[in-house]
């Protein structure tokens, strides 16, 4: 029963906020900022098709591509960490997991800020490049690169990924590998019909608690390139929100992303329901 | 005797976003926005008459009987003073030395844009003594009563110390509600050591931002309205608060082309930062960002005693002025008259002058004074406003929803990267 009072709290009516002002056809007359229509028979479903645009599409794409890209790099690099430390860690688990957190305590907003500093022509990043011989001369790194914003994406999120995977990689029963070994499975076959569908919930856990913020974060590319080619769809909602007239046009594109977001949550939601009739 | 300013979050700037975005509810009701809504808006979507206010049409913002000034000869309250201003846009150690005059405590609480801080007050629940709004702001928080009307006997600096025109501005005929507090251009910064050219003297510098040769070091301000500004300058179109469609989509399509040749950045802290440090070759700037740049170069080149920052800036190029007002909630109020009197005071505006970069139009500063005394660098003397320069430059002045939205739509058609 608590739960669901959070959920309505924390869930439901941020949503319908977001709809009244999304679907409200009326403006403060002094401010001429939009004016929340909370009751939905006066909506206007319009003002959602309104806010669509090609160009929107252009963007809609490319964050897909981007957080798809992020998303995999992220799974590429946090599954071995994960895998290691939980299951290598021995003794030195806790302070290895602290270890990998540590630079997390800092603020997104600072870290990003740091790269920006690494990232420049003469910084350690392209310096150290340079001095093992992969880099002939500086890379513009800050130059509106793709890679750059998907790399700073994995490097903001990944912590977020490790966590519930090393969480689910830590709880399996290592009586069950031997059994796979003992029963003559090579280590990578008992790798993949063993731990990998054991880890399933944690895989699918981390990605949706990094897809989904990365669907909507607009600093990333704000910050490591701020060209045009590397606009996300947070950039654009951040646009419209910020700019008094403009607040109902940015609701909509929340209305549009989230709706598209919420098929990826379904499709966990669905995967843990059949997981857990499965355990039963 | 100075150092440099300690502004740190870029993008978090105090002119991010210099929303003139909300436009003055006056026009809703022709709005297109509305009309494409699909009907049924709401009365109260297009009652009060807000007029637009320009410099060809000045305004007096109203006054009403239930939100008088406050009466004379009252003694300063016990603070503490409440200051709600941009981040990093006042010196702390000026609020020190005001603080300290009256003996009482002070807070500053900063915003990052002007929704926000409108949003704020709108709650009714703050009570900032001090507030710092833009010129299409006034209006709109006058309208809702946020803020109080000044009281002229306790701002004696006003008349003696300030530029004439601002003592009596466009946006608030007699100085009613606001006291002025800053002046910028916008124009083109660059470094000579990047730039070939000498952009000054080219036939229209504006041309420089599409020059292939900068890929990738060429920065433009997210800023809509200043961006657009310069390209509809660029093409000749002095009117930069036209709603013109014809004019707004050629903007559009110049901007696109912009970002092929050069792959042009958006940011908010590329003049005073990133161009200092190397990463931009030439950026558009507001003047008081530039004359700040030099304390951003690194190491040896700290001060820029090479000379290499460099400013353009045309006498029919966009001008701009900041302002500071009395909300309405404030609990020391004749502490705030004199707060800003003391704002106006030619020894404490030039003070915060040298660390905020924004220069006060006070009536005793001299060009060539802020260049021996090294309030600016030798090279940027063209980013120093002059009295003059109010009447030969354009002003951008708020917008009516339809057409602000118009500006939106192509801007964030241009951003998409499409």
């Amino acid at each position: 029963m608590p739960g669901l009072g959070w959920l309505v709290l924390l869930f439901l009516v941020p949503i319908y906020a977001v709809l009244a002002v999304a679907m409200s056809t009326r403006l403060d007359p002094i401010f001429a900022t939009p004016v929340p229509e909370w009751n939905p028979v006066q909506w206007d479903p319009g003002a959602i098709a309104d806010a669509w645009s090609p160009e929107l599409g252009t963007v809609l794409v490319r964050t897909f591509i981007y957080v798809g890209i992020a998303g995999s790099l992220s799974l590429l690099i946090g599954y071995p960490v994960a895998y290691y430390v939980a299951r290598h860690g021995g003794k030195l688990k806790a302070l290895l997991l602290v270890l990998i957190i540590a630079p997390f305590w800092i603020s997104y907003l600072m870290r990003m800020l740091s790269w920006v500093n690494l990232l420049q022509p003469n910084g350690y990043v392209n310096r150290i490049l340079m001095a093992v011989g992969i880099l002939q001369e500086p890379r513009g790194w800050l130059d509106g690169e793709p890679l750059t914003v998907v790399l700073g994406l994995v490097y903001g999120y990944i912590p977020f990924l490790i966590l519930p995977l090393f969480a689910s990689l830590d709880r399996i029963d290592r009586s069950l590998l031997e059994a796979a070994r003992d029963l003559g499975a090579s280590p990578a076959r008992a790798f993949a019909r063993v731990t990998l569908p054991l880890s399933k919930q944690g895989i699918l856990a981390g990605s949706v608690i990094i897809l989904l913020p990365m669907f909507g974060d607009y600093y990333t590319p704000d910050l490591l390139s701020g060209a045009t080619r590397t606009t996300m769809f947070g950039n654009q909602i951040y646009f419209f929100l910020n700019n008094g007239t403009g607040g109902n046009k940015g609701a909509a594109m929340v209305v549009i992303l989230s709706a598209i977001v919420s098929v990826l949550m379904f499709y966990y939601l669905y995967t843990v329901a059949r997981a857990a009739k499965e355990a039963r | 005797m100075r150092h440099p300013r300690e502004r740190s979050f870029p993008g978090l700037d105090r002119r991010t976003f210099l929303q003139r975005g909300a436009a003055w509810g006056a026009l809703a009701s022709a709005s297109g926005l509305l009309a494409a809504c699909g009907g049924g808006a709401g009365s109260d979507g297009q009652t009060a008459g807000l007029k637009l206010a320009s410099p060809s049409e000045p305004q007096s913002i109203g006054l009403s009987e239930d939100n008088p000034a406050i009466k004379s000869g009252l003694e300063p309250e016990a603070g503490p003073l409440k200051i709600y201003n941009w981040s990093d846009y006042i010196w702390p150690r000026v609020v020190k030395d005001f603080a300290r005059e009256y003996g009482v405590e002070y807070e500053i609480t900063s915003f990052y844009n002007m929704s926000e801080a409108v949003n704020k007050l709108r709650t009714g629940r703050v009570d900032f003594d001090v507030f710092f709004p833009t010129a299409d702001a006034v209006p709109k928080l006058a309208a809702a009563k946020l803020l109080q009307p000044v009281n002229h006997d306790y701002l004696g600096n006003l008349e003696s110390n300030v530029w004439p025109e601002l003592a009596d501005p466009w946006y608030d005929k007699g100085s009613r509600y606001t006291v002025p507090y800053t002046v910028y251009t916008t124009g083109i910064a660059w470094r000579s050591d990047m730039v070939s050219e000498d952009i000054a003297a080219m036939e229209n510098p504006y041309e420089i931002f599409w020059n292939e040769e900068y890929s990738g070091k060429v920065g433009i301000y997210d800023d809509y309205r200043e961006a657009m500004s310069m390209v509809m300058l660029k093409n000749g179109v002095s009117d930069i608060n036209t709603g013109s469609p014809k004019v707004i989509a050629q903007v559009k399509k110049e901007l696109i082309e912009l970002s092929k040749a050069v792959n042009v950045k958006t940011t908010i802290d590329g003049a005073y930062s990133r161009l200092p440090e190397g990463i931009f070759a030439l950026h558009q700037s507001w003047s008081g960002d530039i004359v700040a740049g030099p304390f951003y170069m690194p190491g040896k080149s700290y001060g820029d005693p090479d000379g290499v920052l460099q400013y353009w800036w045309p006498k029919d190029g966009t001008i701009g002025s900041d302002m500071i007002a009395i909300p309405t909630g404030a609990k020391n109020p004749v502490l705030a008259h004199h707060f800003l009197n003391f704002m106006l005071e030619n020894k404490y505006a030039l003070k915060n002058f040298s660390w905020v970069g924004y220069q006060p139009p006070m009536k005793s500063i001299k060009p060539s004074k802020l260049v021996s005394d090294g309030y600016v660098v030798e090279n940027l003397r063209s980013a120093i406003v002059e009295k003059p320069n109010f009447s030969t430059g354009v002003i951008q002045t708020a917008l009516p929803p339809a057409v602000d939205r118009r500006y939106q739509d192509a801007w964030s058609d241009f951003k998409s990267g499409a």
